[in-house]
């Protein structure tokens, strides 16, 4: 099979995060950890062309996946392979969305990352292979990804034994007893020394490391970025008040603070009065520009980017942050302030 | 405490009619007499519906849910609402069993819920299985809508009152003795002492839940006697997540009580109950978690049950207090909701313990379809789906009325063992 293999701009050797704003590109054969994969790919399996794309470029935009299928299209590949983006969340987002639209539109592809790649969740129809956590877990990962290409060569459909990743869904049914019952029976089995039994497992939550502190505030270019649901009054791109399905961004070039009667807040999940008496109570648009007039930061980004947390799930907001951290990223912002509700 | 009496009247059809009466498992309400009850300068006027289990019929909107529950002549239903806290606590409390009172209409922060008495949502929600009687709302030119809530409540209450006055004379169908939870101290033959944490909501304004006709907002979490709560102690005035809430008719019937008191003295001990607030600051929430698991432990309580209302902010305080028990000893278990994205792949908890055990009540973000109904009662439009109230729709279970109920009033979970297409239409066989 003819390979297109997609990686990012550090994988391609253009550069790290100065460089991850780069346009889509094409370039010959094998790059990067493609050399390492053809040669466990061997000749039956030759790697065209590697697209390109810088991680900000293509993680703050989805119509930019289009653009790299038609570019693995027109290099003639006929299987694509995206990755591995181990744990990175932007470069993993970008190669499940590539992945999900080469699949849709009928040339097999396959992504690769870790099972907890915020990015997975968009890989829609495309098989993922787990790759390791990190970098250095690049040749066994590329070891298991020539493997399932000899195998889809064949005909064959992967399965877990050859490292897919099956989104475990947990799908809601009704049983026999209602949960309250289900809470007492549970309850006394852990009395009587099983302490492992659980309907949903317990732990694992993500615990987020600071970010280093900004270097040079005063010259910084600062975003504000809320979950608050902050929308011009009467919501014109009808933001859900629970359960969004996306952001929205607004330009503030130009606003001082933000006049009650003019903006709003539509979340669902408070009592909004006090809030939409005052937004900036929610979005510090007042405070921050007085902090730009004192030169305590350089810059406040002209837009401001606003979703409701109220009720949205988890991998969704894992998502919306990947994006608005390529977004920022790609418009030059060093820091963000986000204002939770 | 009190030994209680649950003597229960099943209602098996409703009318409306002129004068309310209580004969032969037939509930008729005197249209003018509910009219009457719902007098307030808050309200232009109440009109009562009827909605009844099987039939093409959706509440949007709705509001409280309540049992119709009366003590008799003596009264004290409801206390801190419509009697003194310091009343005579009379052992008998009749229930219309099979019926609710409840209120749909436009609030704020009323998030958009429904109930459907037919088709695939109906094995889902406590309240499609009642006879209800729906109380739509104007309130009145110029009136704070928190006054046209409080009135509604209020209205709710008296009715609930009124409907279960008309069935004390007459012969009831069961009675039920309800036994008190067992003093700390007593050997217990080896039984473990278990009890039950709930958490009310309290986050102001229509996120409130009333104990005695207080804001549980401030409190520290409190032992209290369930004989209380069985009088109607707790009532809700809380609106948001429609799945996620405890309708008052849910404390009045709680499930965990209710199923602990079931294995009372065979495999476990009664412990007792706590009530204790969901704050709404880091603090706070420390603050209130380990004050309830110290209290649990003076109690001599060896295990809990942990529930909770509301999602996010509600889920940490679940977690925290699981954590609290679990290191202070004692053995948790919580009922959560999960809210794994509408295909059931994505993290299933919000915030969750990091220790103890973790009962599932469904999926918040599973979709359904529902067919379009011949009559909506509650407004004309769901507004966060745009679409007609009785059109055919497609909506998440977060929307359907006490769905996911904390309190584990219902049959759903999740399970990863069941291929991804399942639908809910395809699992209601045993319903």
């Amino acid at each position: 099979m003819r390979i297109v293999h997609y990686v990012n701009q550090f994988y391609a050797g253009l550069g790290g995060e100065d460089a991850a704003s780069l346009g889509p590109r094409v370039l010959d054969g094998p790059v990067g950890p493609g050399r390492l994969l053809q040669q466990l790919l061997g000749d039956e399996h030759p790697i065209v062309a590697t697209v390109v794309c810088g991680d900000d470029h293509a993680a703050s935009d989805p119509t930019v996946s289009t653009q790299l299928y038609e570019m693995v299209r027109a290099a003639g590949g006929e299987l694509l392979i995206a990755g591995p983006a181990f744990g990175s969340g932007r470069y993993g987002l970008v190669c499940a969305r590539l992945a999900a639209t080469a699949q849709a539109a009928g040339l097999p592809a396959l992504a690769t990352m870790h099972p907890d790649n915020p990015g997975i969740g968009d890989a829609g129809a495309a098989p993922v292979v787990a790759s390791g956590a990190v970098a250095k877990d690049m040749r066994p990962t590329l070891v298991r990804v020539a493997a399932a290409v000899a195998k889809l060569a064949t005909g064959a459909t992967l399965t877990a034994a050859d490292g897919l990743v099956a989104g475990v869904a947990r799908i809601g049914r009704l049983v026999e007893d209602r949960a309250a019952k289900r809470a007492v029976e549970l309850v006394l089995r852990r009395l009587g020394g099983d302490r492992e039994s659980t309907e949903v497992p317990v732990g694992g939550f993500d615990a987020v490391v600071p970010a280093a502190p900004v270097d040079k505030v005063a010259s910084a270019s600062v975003a504000l970025v809320t979950e608050g649901a902050v929308v011009p009054l009467g919501n014109p791109d009808r933001l859900e008040s629970a359960r969004a399905t996306r952001w929205l961004r607004y330009p503030i070039d130009g606003v001082d603070a933000l006049v009650s009667g003019t903006w709003e807040s539509v979340a669902g999940g408070f009592a909004t009065t006090l809030a939409n008496a005052d937004p900036n109570r929610l979005l510090p648009l007042d405070a921050a520009r007085a902090l730009e007039r004192d030169g305590a930061i350089g810059h406040l980004h002209g837009e401001f980017l606003t979703t409701v947390g109220n009720g949205t799930p988890v991998a969704t907001a894992k998502r919306f942050g990947v994006e608005w951290a390529a977004e920022l990223r790609k418009a030059g912002v060093q820091a963000a302030i986000l204002t939770a509700t | 405490m009190s030994v209680l009496r649950r003597v229960a009247h099943e209602v098996r059809s409703v009318e409306l009619g002129s004068a309310t009466r209580y004969d032969q498992h037939h509930l008729v309400v005197g249209r003018g007499q509910v009219e009457a009850l719902f007098i307030d300068p808050a309200l232009a006027g109440v009109c009562p519906q009827l909605a009844s289990p099987g039939e093409p019929v959706r509440i949007i909107t709705p509001l409280d849910v309540v049992e119709p529950r009366s003590k008799g002549h003596g009264g004290g239903m409801f206390p801190g609402w419509l009697a003194p806290i310091n009343r005579k606590r009379g052992p008998d409390t009749h229930i219309l069993r099979g019926a609710a009172v409840l209120a749909a209409g436009y609030l704020p922060r009323n998030q958009e819920g429904l109930i459907d008495m037919s088709g695939p949502a109906a094995p889902l929600s406590p309240f499609s299985r009642t006879h209800n009687i729906v109380i739509e709302f104007e309130p009145a030119e110029g009136a704070a809508l928190l006054e046209a809530e409080q009135a509604v409540r209020r209205g709710l209450l008296r009715l609930a009152v009124h409907l279960a006055d008309a069935a004390v004379a007459t012969t009831p169908d069961a009675v039920e003795e309800l036994a008190p939870p067992h003093r700390p101290g007593p050997p217990t033959g080896g039984l473990p002492r278990v009890g039950v944490i709930t958490n009310l909501q309290t986050q102001g304004a229509f996120k409130d839940v009333f104990v005695y006709g207080r804001s549980m907002a401030g409190s520290l979490p409190t032992l209290f006697d369930p004989a209380e709560i069985e009088d109607g102690a707790v009532v809700a005035g809380q609106y948001g997540h429609p799945a996620l809430r405890n309708p008052t008719y849910l404390h009045q019937n709680h499930p965990v009580i209710a199923e602990l008191r079931a294995r009372d003295g065979q495999d476990l001990h009664f412990a007792g109950v706590v009530l204790c607030p969901e704050p709404v600051e880091q603090a706070g929430k420390e603050h209130v978690s380990q004050h309830a698991a110290w209290l649990c432990q003076a109690a001599g309580f060896d295990a809990v049950i942990v529930t909770k209302e509301g999602a996010g902010n509600a889920d940490n305080d679940l977690g925290m207090k699981v954590d609290a028990l679990e290191t202070a000893g004692l053995t948790a278990v919580a009922l959560y909701a999960e809210m794994s994205g509408s295909d059931g792949t994505g993290p299933p908890l919000v915030a969750g313990p990091r220790h103890g055990a973790v009962v599932s009540t469904g999926n918040y973000d599973q979709r359904i379809k529902l067919p379009a109904v011949d009559r909506a009662l509650g407004g004309e439009r769901l507004r966060i789906i745009d679409a007609e109230a009785s059109a055919a729709i497609e909506v998440p279970v977060a929307m359907i009325l006490a769905a996911l109920s904390p309190l584990g009033a219902g049959r759903l979970t999740c399970r990863p063992d069941l291929p991804p297409n399942s639908s809910l239409e395809g699992l209601k066989g045993i319903a």
